[in-house]
């Protein structure tokens, strides 16, 4: 079932802004209920751009965006109703923490979409069950939690509107290998949870490899592929020529190819690297 | 060893709430003149702490740092020791404090009362340094990630210090930038022959170095060449580094019963290790 | 809507303007607006009009930058233009109510605009051709003065606090734009109901901003203090500024400007 969809989106900023132009030219992508779809390119790709479209943050130049089905922009007044179907996480999300406790500031969403009582409590309460917030935390201020906690109670005032599509912009920027796994988690178990489709824009080719079913790649603000992991990541040239690469295990196969051992092209994680070499390992033995 | 930094038994404390924590505990350490040194660790390893308190900007608790020779206690040399050893932090927005460039990596020289030609010089070379000579009359603020911050380093380079020491300087950018930064890095050390302390928690970055310094809980539990410390996938996931995967490769392969050496680190190294391992089964 | 405003708004150029000195335009500057405000003829205006028009060109700023800074004063100026309608002799020529359009009051109208319009010409002038570092630096050599009444670190901490916040100012707005999106995509209705609610609205976004900036300057004063900085004691400056030959000569176009302005006010 697709859940949501853009077609033929153009972006242009307007006026002499001092700011890098982001735009977006002509981008067309659905994604499918529960799927994984990373977003790759480098800075200035027009990446961010495109995410704000997606709830409604900002309105197409030209182009739309459906969710289940709707034009977002049918009625322009209830655009703040999108925001609760299409959750983004913007980059280092703990900077919009401003609550007096935890508990607070994860209600202020779905405050916002207009729950309350014990129902807004329910719903803050299940979220932090889901993603591991602990209830000594609730009383907290954010302000006391560590960083990577920070994150994790941001990211579940998002969540906490319950969300179909949620949008994540390089949700593991600046954290640690602990701090990076403990989120890519709770972006997991609520996906298990919720159904949810997710959207990650990410520079770390190796997480999208272990990550995603779909890739989409963004050129100087086109669209450059839409594909399967394999498909894109089987495209390593094309990926060079644009400033991004493939995992670094797949290079290492590239090289083992080059020197003529028998390896196949679609090795993009270590544990499928590590199974294909035991077989070749193997064979060579029984041979 | 003819050391610009040495820092001996040095403790550092801070309380939070009535509760005193040691975020460097009875640590001690030399860092070679002209060498070029990779400190690694996860966030609040105490790895931060330290690099504050080489340039003086932290005082130890107990314990000295010397910098050639003299104690950042004293407080009659405080802006010697920061001339010597410069420091960049992680944030490149925060340490820029010019709307102009060449104005910005002016400020440190300015401070330190040279004359006015003998500034121009310094800005001048301190830009050809890091390669952003052609940007000397922008607007930081419309520059990349990796630029801004190879303006701060440009704006530390232009005091002309023995020693750079930087904090975490490509935690905020994106792998252009990263790029950009860690060669930049080398460069200085290889041509200007400045001793370059790189704090970071990205493994691949340490690859060059020649020495790599983990850090966890306040202590250095390791310190050797690259390869050595590389190869011990084991002990740096348990301290919670990142671990490049070319490392986890060989790592896992070896576990599996592959007569690989470990200490491969780069994509073809790497790559030679396997070819190696499997052409010896034939 | 926040990214429109440019602020620094320095434009890169070799113009004339913008190698004169910095301190000899801001006096300059001010001298020329007294002198714009007495030009009380057509003729003297026309000498004035003629004069900022040439500065303009000289400048080598696209007209476009000018006129987009007029559009941000345009209510200003149709407001002081319709006040100054009704305040005027001379033949009537609309009456109603209790209020009368007079030729003299669409004589000062038209002046009091004109008036208005070269200010603000003039004054885009100085900011397109002079960095905010400069002008930093002309206010504090120019109230270097109060030095002698022991006022001298003031005058420093003043030029410092500026370029500071010179520096800040774009980043903040950028900044502040994050947060604003963040909030929004959380639900936040920025754009509706009643002032006391949307008072409360901003509370979302003021106090992130307010958490950032104590952490910026924090930082900021580390990186301070590790390049040596230790206030204005001993510091030099890079950049030095100088009275060249050329910068008599514009003072000279200048001073024959408002010798101009005050002899046709007197001719006619």
């Amino acid at each position: 079932m697709t859940v949501l969809e853009v077609k033929n989106l153009t972006h242009t900023y307007s006026g002499n802004t001092p700011f890098i132009n982001d735009a977006v030219s002509r981008v067309s992508f659905s994604a499918e209920k529960g799927e994984i779809i990373g977003i790759i390119g480098h800075t200035g790709s027009g990446k961010s751009t495109l995410v704000q479209h997606l709830n409604g943050l900002l309105k197409p130049t030209e182009g739309e965006v459906f969710v289940d089905g709707e034009n977002i922009w049918d009625n322009p007044k209830e655009i703040r109703k999108i925001r609760s179907k299409v959750g983004l996480v913007f980059q280092y999300p703990e900077y919009q923490l401003f609550e007096e406790t935890v508990y607070a500031d994860i209600a202020f969403g779905p405050k916002n979409m207009g729950l309350a009582g014990d129902e807004l409590k329910k719903r803050v309460l299940d979220t932090c069950r889901l993603i591991g917030v602990k209830d000594e935390y609730l009383e907290k201020s954010p302000f006391d939690l560590s960083g990577g906690e920070k994150r994790r109670v941001a990211i579940a005032g998002v969540m906490a509107m319950k969300p179909e599509v949620i949008v994540f912009d390089e949700p593991t920027a600046g954290l640690d290998p602990a701090g990076r796994e403990s989120v890519m988690k709770i972006i997991h178990d609520y996906r298990q949870a919720v159904g949810a489709t997710v959207i990650i824009i990410s520079h770390s080719m190796e997480d999208m490899a272990l990550l995603a079913d779909k890739l989409l790649v963004m050129n100087k603000g086109s669209l450059e592929m839409f594909d399967t992991v394999e498909n894109v990541f089987l495209n390593g040239d094309r990926l060079r020529e644009i400033g991004l690469n493939v995992p670094i295990v797949t290079r290492v196969f590239y090289e083992l190819k080059a020197a003529g051992i028998p390896v196949p092209d679609n090795v993009f994680t270590v544990s499928r690297a590590v199974e294909v070499l035991k077989g070749i390992k193997a064979g060579e033995r029984g041979a | 060893m003819d050391s610009i930094i040495s820092v001996r038994n040095v403790t550092y404390e801070y309380k939070e709430e009535e509760t005193v924590y040691a975020a460097v505990k009875d640590l001690s350490l030399e860092i070679e003149r002209g060498s070029f040194t990779v400190i690694l660790g996860h966030n609040g390893s105490g790895k931060s702490t330290l690099a504050k308190m080489l340039n003086g900007l932290n005082k130890p608790t107990s314990g000295d740092v010397l910098v050639d020779g003299i104690n950042t206690k004293e407080e009659s040399t405080e802006v010697e020791v920061k001339r010597k050893v410069g420091m960049v932090f992680q944030n490149p927005d925060n340490q820029i404090i010019a709307s102009i460039v060449e104005e910005d990596v002016a400020f440190g020289p300015e401070n330190l009362g040279l004359d006015p030609a003998e500034i121009r010089r310094r800005v001048d070379d301190a830009l050809k340094a890091v390669d952003m000579y052609d940007f000397r009359e922008s607007t930081p603020h419309r520059l990349s990630g990796g630029q801004k911050q190879r303006i701060a380093i440009a704006g530390i380079m232009a005091m002309e210090p023995e020693c750079l020491v930087l904090d975490e300087p490509t935690a905020m950018l994106d792998p252009k930038g990263r790029a950009e930064i860690i060669s930049t890095l080398h460069r200085l050390n290889s041509e200007k022959g400045i001793t370059v302390v790189l704090i970071t928690h990205y493994m691949e970055e340490a690859e060059n170095a020649d020495r790599v310094i983990v850090m966890n809980d306040g202590k250095i539990i390791a310190d050797d060449v690259p390869k050595v410390i590389f190869s011990d996938v084991k002990t740096l996931k348990s301290v919670g580094l990142d671990v490049p995967q070319t490392a986890e490769l060989l790592y896992r392969l070896k576990e599996n019963g592959f007569s690989v050496d470990t200490h491969a680190l780069s994509v073809k190294e790497a790559a030679a290790e396997i070819i190696k391992a499997l052409r010896s089964e034939e | 809507m926040l990214k429109d405003i440019t602020f620094g708004q320095y434009y890169e150029s070799r113009s004339l303007i913008h190698r004169t000195d910095p301190r000899l335009k801001m006096v300059l500057l001010i001298a020329l607006i007294v002198f714009i405000f007495l030009a009380k003829n057509t003729f003297s205006m026309a000498l004035a009009v003629l004069f900022v028009l040439s500065v303009m060109a000289v400048s080598k700023v696209p007209v476009k930058l000018y006129l987009k800074n007029m559009k941000a004063i345009l209510p200003v100026l149709i407001f002081t233009g319709i006040i100054n309608l009704f305040y005027g002799e001379g033949e009537t020529l609309i009456s109603f109510w209790k209020l009368e359009i007079t030729t003299g009051g669409i004589y000062r109208a038209v002046f009091m605009m004109v008036r208005i319009t070269l200010l603000i010409f003039l004054s885009s002038a100085l900011t397109y051709t002079t960095t905010p570092n400069d002008l930093t630096d002309a206010i504090e050599s120019l109230l270097s003065p109060l030095r002698f009444v022991g006022l001298k670190s003031a005058v420093h901490t003043l030029a410092m606090m500026m370029t500071i916040a010179l520096r800040f100012i774009p980043t903040l707005i950028e900044e502040a734009e994050k947060i604003m999106n963040a909030q929004k995509a959380r639900g936040a209705d920025l754009e509706n109901g009643s002032l006391r609610e949307r008072v409360k609205a901003l509370i979302p976004i003021l106090i992130p901003l307010l958490i950032s900036s104590v952490r910026r300057a924090y930082e900021l004063a580390e990186a301070m203090e590790c390049r040596c900085y230790n206030g204005g004691e001993g510091r030099t400056r890079m950049k030095q500024m100088h009275i060249r030959p050329r910068d008599f000569a514009v003072l000279a176009v200048c001073a024959a400007v408002c010798g101009g302005i005050i002899t046709l006010n007197i001719l006619f």
